[in-house]
């Protein structure tokens, strides 16, 4: 035969931190099973669906919609000097990634149990596959967030490009998540159960629905712990106020991501090796 | 050269006992260290296999079969000892079960390729290849959720079978589709076998092991019961399994009434000699004797086949006598003359007895459980499962070389 053949070793569990390298590097051969799968997953959701790709865009949408009239005309809520409905829209946009990234993930390797007891490939695929598909509708629903600046004549600054960076933070802490939750899912099925209610409270932890700046100073040293606190506010904003972002919170989303990233993908690929005896 | 090397592999799962009965959830809680128990699926387990050559491997449920494809696919990892591979490895287990059934044939084969880790540029060139392969031209573009089950496993086998690895593990995939497919299937291994592609086939189908294997293993409780040429090993493991259930397990499905009670069975090859050993299409004849010490009204004798998973497949009755069997008390004997034997090759565990017709089954005046095993070996004629006894004629286009008897079949019509 032509092409080299590689020799391949197979030990029983051993922990290393090299393993993230060796992950890495499979990963990296499985690519186009990475770049099938995302779009198999877009394709497949809108698939025999009437409204298609408006989906996207419907859902942080008729968030908003909702909110809206709770949070602003009913609760009267601060919105920093911008209208409620842009405010609100603008922090549901990566929330919704964020949110819908782990829903989905959270079930991967469950949901493909066929697969994973019938064939090797890289695991991790198959929650990441669900961010990166999460990552193309927080495109689409991009579209109608500048769809509004234009209505109510919203300027973008130069700081908006910061939401660059911050959407790359977030797609780390949604990774980092994603393959956490979706292992722990394969042993202890609770974890799908919970997560409705879970991200239900988290996200009314997270500014959101109401800025920063209204929550009481005292508190602010622990709220800032919840790492998307820093992400999902700077991303409100740089592209709504045009400011630049508050570098401490942003600081406190980037070490938790920094440090937890790597230890739990070390986890997963731990946990990747028996996975198929338990699943 | 060596593409596959087993080195002391061991492999622990555990099992978690389900507690019997009623119990508190605290209880539970506090159990659940305990109801977990070690099971050891493979112990130990050594081999090679050198390139292009085709190791079969045999044993019965549980004694790790599918443990080594799991292990050799890096499904599931090694609790010891250690594994080698030189080459690209393949497994074919299961056609198609990373199908979704929304999308399209063509964008099934591109999402399966790449879980079976070919790289899309691979699989671009191959598209043609495997739809050709598969028959599909025409539904390459429909949801996969409108073939039928046939298409289906033609489509998956297809690109597996595309996957051109340096070393093919294969599982009992070649059970399913039609006769032809099968055959191709073969066709394309025994391909990939000559092209120097290292083969192992782990299957109940001991007739695809013999036709394919060029060496087999016989798995035991998770350990190498033999190794070496493939018609020994499966002659070993065919005599095992009669043994396992045989004489030994042999017994009184309940007490006998003490009316009457079989003396023996034995079986005849078409010589009349004492014979366990049978081929499907030969002859068999089976004696039952038998004494009665009352006498008995409208009773039935009876011996029946069963499978080594405990499936009745066929058996014999003094029922076809028609009429009531009445006994008056003495010595006799029944026998069943069987002109071909139906059944596939396997091992089969026999059952006979006597018993009033009308008893409830089970009820039964003597009745002998897995007396005796007999074992039907392969036969050239038999592909399949069953062997139906037939008769071929063949009546070849008249104009041809048999043209003369027709002529004179026309004259005498003449005359």
């Amino acid at each position: 035969m032509s092409h080299a053949r590689p020799i391949r070793i197979i030990r029983p569990i051993s922990f290393s931190p090299f393993d993230i390298l060796r992950g890495l590097r499979e990963l990296w051969q499985y690519r186009d099973l990475f770049h099938t799968l995302t779009v198999h997953r877009i394709k497949v959701r809108y698939k025999q669906s009437v409204l298609g790709l408006a989906w996207a865009i419907l859902q942080p949408l008729s968030l908003m919609l909702i909110y809206t009239v709770i949070f602003s005309v009913i609760a009267k809520v601060p919105s920093e000097g911008v209208p409620y409905s842009v405010f609100a829209y603008a922090a549901l946009l990566p929330w919704t990634f964020f949110s819908s990234s782990l829903t989905n993930a959270t079930q991967g390797l469950v949901s493909h149990s066929q697969l994973v007891t019938k064939v090797y490939f890289a695991r991790e695929i198959l929650p990441l596959t669900y961010v990166s598909a999460a990552l193309f509708d927080f495109a689409v629903a991009t579209t109608f967030l500048i769809a509004l600046f234009f209505y109510y004549g919203v300027h973008l600054s130069v700081y908006a490009l910061y939401a660059i960076p911050i959407m790359i933070l977030l797609t780390a802490l949604a990774t980092m998540f994603s393959l956490f939750l979706s292992a722990v899912q394969v042993w202890f099925r609770d974890i799908g159960v919970a997560m409705p209610l879970l991200l239900q409270l988290w996200m009314f932890a997270t500014p959101v629905v109401y800025p920063l700046s209204a929550v009481p100073q005292r508190f602010r040293g622990w709220y800032v712990l919840n790492p998307l606190v820093g992400v999902i506010e700077n991303f409100r904003r740089v592209v709504l106020q045009g400011v630049e972002p508050d570098y401490q919170s942003l600081a406190v989303s980037a070490i938790v991501a920094a440090i937890l990233l790597p230890l739990t993908y070390l986890y997963f690929k731990r946990v990747e090796a028996t996975m198929a005896d338990v699943i | 050269m060596i593409d596959l090397q087993l080195n002391k592999v061991s492999k622990k799962y555990r099992i978690r006992r389900e507690v019997d009965g009623e119990q508190s959830l605290v209880r539970k809680l506090l159990s659940i260290r305990k109801r977990r128990e070690d099971f050891w699926a493979l112990k130990d387990v050594s081999f090679e296999v050198e390139r292009a050559e085709a190791l079969g491997i045999i044993g019965h449920n549980g004694a790790g079969k599918s443990t080594i494809l799991k292990l050799l696919s890096r499904i599931t990892t090694p609790t010891g000892g250690e594994i080698m591979i030189n080459g690209r490895l393949s497994a074919l287990i299961e056609v198609g079960s990373g199908f979704h059934p929304e999308l399209t044939g063509r964008e099934n084969v591109y999402l399966n390729g790449s879980i079976l880790g070919m790289r899309r540029r691979e699989i671009n060139q191959k598209l043609d290849s495997i739809v050709e392969f598969a028959e599909l031209r025409q539904f390459i573009d429909t949801p996969v959720k409108r073939y039928s089950s046939g298409m289906y496993v033609r489509l998956g086998f297809s690109i597996a079978a595309h996957l051109d690895p340096d070393v093919l593990l294969l599982d009992e995939v070649l059970a399913v589709g039609d006769a032809s497919f099968q055959r191709k299937c073969i066709e394309r291994i025994t391909e990939l076998k000559k092209n120097g592609t290292t083969i192992v086939f782990i299957s109940h189908d001991l007739r695809a092991v013999q036709q394919l294997c060029d060496r087999v293993i016989l798995l035991k409780k998770g350990q190498i019961e033999a190794d070496g040429d493939p018609a020994e090993t499966i002659g070993l493991y065919q005599s095992l399994s009669g043994q396992l259930g045989g004489p030994a397990a042999g017994g009184w499905g309940r007490e006998p009434t003490g009316e009457a009670v079989v003396t023996s069975l034995t079986f005849y090859d078409e010589h009349e000699n004492e014979c366990l050993e049978f081929e499907t299409g030969k002859p068999l004849k089976a004696v039952l004797n038998y004494r009665v010490d009352q006498p008995l009204t409208d009773v039935i004798f009876e011996v029946q086949f069963y499978s080594q998973e405990g499936r009745l497949c066929s058996f014999f009755s003094s029922e076809t006598l028609g009429g009531t069997i009445d006994v008056e008390p003495g010595e006799g004997s029944i026998s069943f003359d069987c002109s071909s034997v139906g059944l596939g090759p396997s091992v089969y565990f026999i059952d006979t007895g006597i018993r009033h017709r009308h008893a409830p089954y089970g009820v039964d005046i003597d009745w002998r459980r897995r007396c005796l095993a007999v074992r039907i070996d392969y036969d050239r004629h038999l592909r399949d499962t069953f062997y139906m006894p037939y008769i071929c004629h063949h009546s070849p286009p008249p104009s041809f070389v048999f043209s003369v008897p027709i002529v004179a079949k026309n004259k005498d019509d003449r005359a």
